[in-house]
């Protein structure tokens, strides 16, 4: 055989090989080498096991259970990233089967019809809609079904380090503590050296949930409810008297001079580092506070307002963003059998004790739960959330669509950062829900 | 090769860039323009609201204020870029002692990713932890430390001055490559004819140099108008999209706020203005020649 029908024939070889291998690909699409069929699941963070842990540990017991049938491997990226990829994605048919989404956005995904109705899962297990009971009723939608079921369940509110209250000799706050209280300590903080509140803006408009309980307080839902129905404004009487409170806490100095340069993570080293008295954060947090302050972690709901006539008495245990279906799993009976039983396991009882073990509230909820003694933060969220005030059906902040929302948040950093009036700011909120509900 | 003049090689050969043309360049304007024309979340259907979004655009305080920026940026930014990385450029390209290692470190933030330029300068100029301000401080200039960047004033001079730190190498590069097509001999004819350095520069050097001078130009308007991670790392846009440019509130339109027909009409000015600006150069520069 001469040297061009060698070449020939290993080029005829390698094509057929290539040929056979896609065949194969074709063949086993959606399932891996072993033959498990391959769920993925799109989230809102980059490396799931360390930003997720708690979602990561539940997926890899999901994999070791069902090993050969089912495999849920995870489609990451950052918040921003992820949430562009679902809408190109959505464009072009290629959604993941399951995914994360922010809670603004997913009417819309479900109105496209994009979204899987999961009346029908939680028909087929009574014991998951059970123990989601109302968390689910955020994500339902009377034409297009249950388009969603809480991520997990947040609780929002302050962490304070106690050892930096202890070091200044001012008392811890507590369930009583007021508006005014609190403004009485910042000078005391600040003469010690510390940022009374971090908070940060750069990037992270979003993390504002320490303000979702203010916004209760001065009477979000009754006034959301006036505003659906075109007799009211956000630059209403209530929440001008909210944002004035935030107007005064800036003028006080209790955010850092620099909170338009530094990110929620910046803000938060803060705290980790013993620089700053309170912090505005969630339950995703605990661990991380766990190990940075140990027993010197508090929690707080925040200030009480005596110049509102709302309910004072209430806690932020809400439903998280949703994880939602892609329609297309309903077509596919095999696929759909592996989301459900992904979805099953995820709010069952074996997951929800796996989320208390790292310090997460689960989306659902079983008797006989609790942290361990180790669990600082969360321990002291229970103690927090023991005395059992109502929450709202959804933080204020998730009842928006997303131009709103936005808004909400720039109004908020923009009464901080001193460049908008409470009024002002509570009127761009009201520009952007015109032009969204045109 | 005479045969690759015939008309059906040269349309042969046309198809693929023009192709390419067509589908990276000018398709994606023109679908971002169609867009700018409707009400879209990025999600389900684009609804045609004609020239609503042009209008809320005309009326929006921060497109005026990111554009406002954008001007500043591109004015601070340009002339110190086209003046200096010029007399740098000229200075360089005489045998000077460690002309090569100069050269070097005047190229060397060319080759940083904007991104890490973004977060060195932020430890440079935060007002808080920036170098900047700390070092005005421990000299006793306390009154002197200003919010460089974060504040509602002096963000985009800084973000200008970030740029041309970053770009200053890479146009200076060029117009070395510029001088050194410059024949020695005419430089010392006019030398010989006693033309003194700076008459050399301004009758010989620059005229020879018009069609490098147009392309930095051209550089320089295109860059300005693409600032994007500088600003998303040392500001993010704000306060309160007050350090925005017209690329990054589009991009927060767009993306943060998931209004793409409105982040698509903001794109399409801004491409439109950056065309125009272009076209002008173009204009001008060869009534010039």
């Amino acid at each position: 055989m001469n040297r061009h029908n060698v070449v020939k024939t290993v080029a005829a070889c390698l094509a057929g090989i290539l040929s056979l291998g896609m065949l194969g690909a074709c063949g086993n699409q959606g399932k891996d080498a072993s033959g498990s069929t391959i769920i993925k699941f799109g989230i809102h963070v980059a490396n799931p096991k360390k930003q997720e842990a708690v979602t990561y540990d539940i997926v890899q017991a999901f994999n070791k259970k069902h090993k050969g049938k089912y495999k849920v491997v995870f489609e990451a990226s950052d918040k921003e990233s992820h949430s562009k990829n679902m809408k190109l994605e959505a464009s072009d048919g290629t959604l993941p089967q399951l995914f994360w989404i922010d809670a603004s956005e997913a009417p819309e995904y479900s109105k496209s019809g994009a979204l899987l109705d999961l009346r029908d899962f939680l028909k087929k297990n009574p014991s998951v809609a059970k123990a989601i009971a109302g968390g689910k009723d955020s994500f339902e939608d009377k034409q297009t079904g249950q388009y969603g079921l809480p991520y997990q369940s947040n609780v929002q509110g302050f962490f304070y380090n106690k050892g930096i209250i202890d070091k200044l000799g001012i008392p811890y706050p507590n369930d009583d503590t007021t508006y005014e209280q609190l403004m009485e300590t910042l000078p005391k903080i600040k003469a010690g050296g510390y940022t009374p509140i971090a908070i940060g803006s750069k990037n992270s408009s979003y993390t504002m949930w320490e303000f979702n309980e203010l916004l209760v307080r001065y009477g979000w839902q009754d006034n959301l409810k006036k505003i659906k129905a075109g007799k009211e404004q956000f630059n209403n009487p209530d929440f001008i008297k909210a944002f004035d409170k935030i107007e005064g806490l800036a003028k006080a100095g209790a955010f850092p001079e620099n909170v338009s340069t530094i990110e929620y993570f910046d803000a938060k080293q803060q705290f980790n580092d013993g620089k700053a008295a309170l912090f505005g954060s969630g339950q995703w947090d605990c661990a991380e506070f766990d190990s940075s302050l140990g027993d010197k972690v508090g929690f707080w709901w925040g200030p009480k307002f005596s110049d509102s006539s709302y309910d004072q008495n209430v806690s932020m245990r809400v439903p998280a963003n949703p994880i939602v279906v892609n329609k297309a799993v309903g077509d596919d009976v095999a696929m759909k059998a592996g989301v459900y039983a992904f979805l099953k396991f995820y709010y069952g009882e074996e997951a929800a004790k796996m989320s208390y073990a790292k310090s997460t509230f689960p989306a659902t909820n079983y008797p006989g739960l609790k942290a361990t003694s180790s669990q600082y933060a969360m321990n002291e969220m229970l103690k927090a959330l023991g005395k059992n005030w109502p929450s709202p059906a959804s933080a204020p902040d998730l009842t928006l669509d997303a131009a709103s929302q936005q808004a909400l948040y720039d109004a908020i950093f923009g009464v901080i950062q001193g460049t908008y009036t409470p009024s002002a700011g509570l009127s761009k909120i009201d520009q952007a829900w015109k032009i969204s509900h045109k | 090769m005479r045969w690759l003049s015939k008309t059906r090689y040269k349309v042969g050969f046309l198809i693929p860039t023009c192709l390419v043309y067509v589908i990276f360049i000018i398709a994606p304007i023109a679908i971002a323009i169609g867009y700018s024309f409707t009400r879209y979340s990025g999600i389900g259907r684009a609804r045609f609201i004609g020239l609503s979004n042009y209008v809320r655009l005309i009326h929006d305080p921060f497109f005026w204020k990111s554009g406002a920026n954008t001007i500043i940026i591109f004015v601070v930014a340009s002339v110190l870029l086209m003046i200096l990385s010029f007399f740098i450029a000229l200075l360089l390209n005489n045998k000077l002692r460690f002309i090569d290692l100069s050269k070097s470190l005047i190229f060397s933030p060319a080759i940083i990713a904007p991104i890490i330029v973004g977060i060195i300068w932020v430890y440079i100029l935060d007002p808080k932890v920036g170098i900047i301000n700390g070092l005005l401080k421990a000299i006793g200039l306390r009154g002197w430390a200003k919010q460089w960047i974060g504040g509602t004033v002096l963000s985009p001079y800084s973000i200008a001055i970030i740029y041309f730190w970053q770009q200053l190498g890479y146009l200076v590069t060029i117009f070395i490559a510029g001088l050194k097509m410059i024949p020695e001999e005419v430089l010392e004819a006019a030398q010989i004819d006693g033309a003194t350095g700076w008459q050399r520069v301004r009758y010989v050097v620059i005229p020879m140099m018009r069609s490098t001078i147009s392309t930095v130009a051209v550089l320089i308007i295109t860059g300005i108008f693409k600032i994007f991670e500088i600003v998303q790392q040392t500001t993010g846009g704000g306060p309160n999209h007050l350090s925005e440019t017209l690329v990054t509130y589009s991009y927060s339109m767009t993306f943060t706020s998931s209004d793409y027909g409105y982040g698509m009409s903001i794109a399409s000015v801004t491409f439109l203005i950056s065309l125009a600006l272009t076209g002008l150069y173009f204009i001008f520069g060869r009534k010039g020649e």
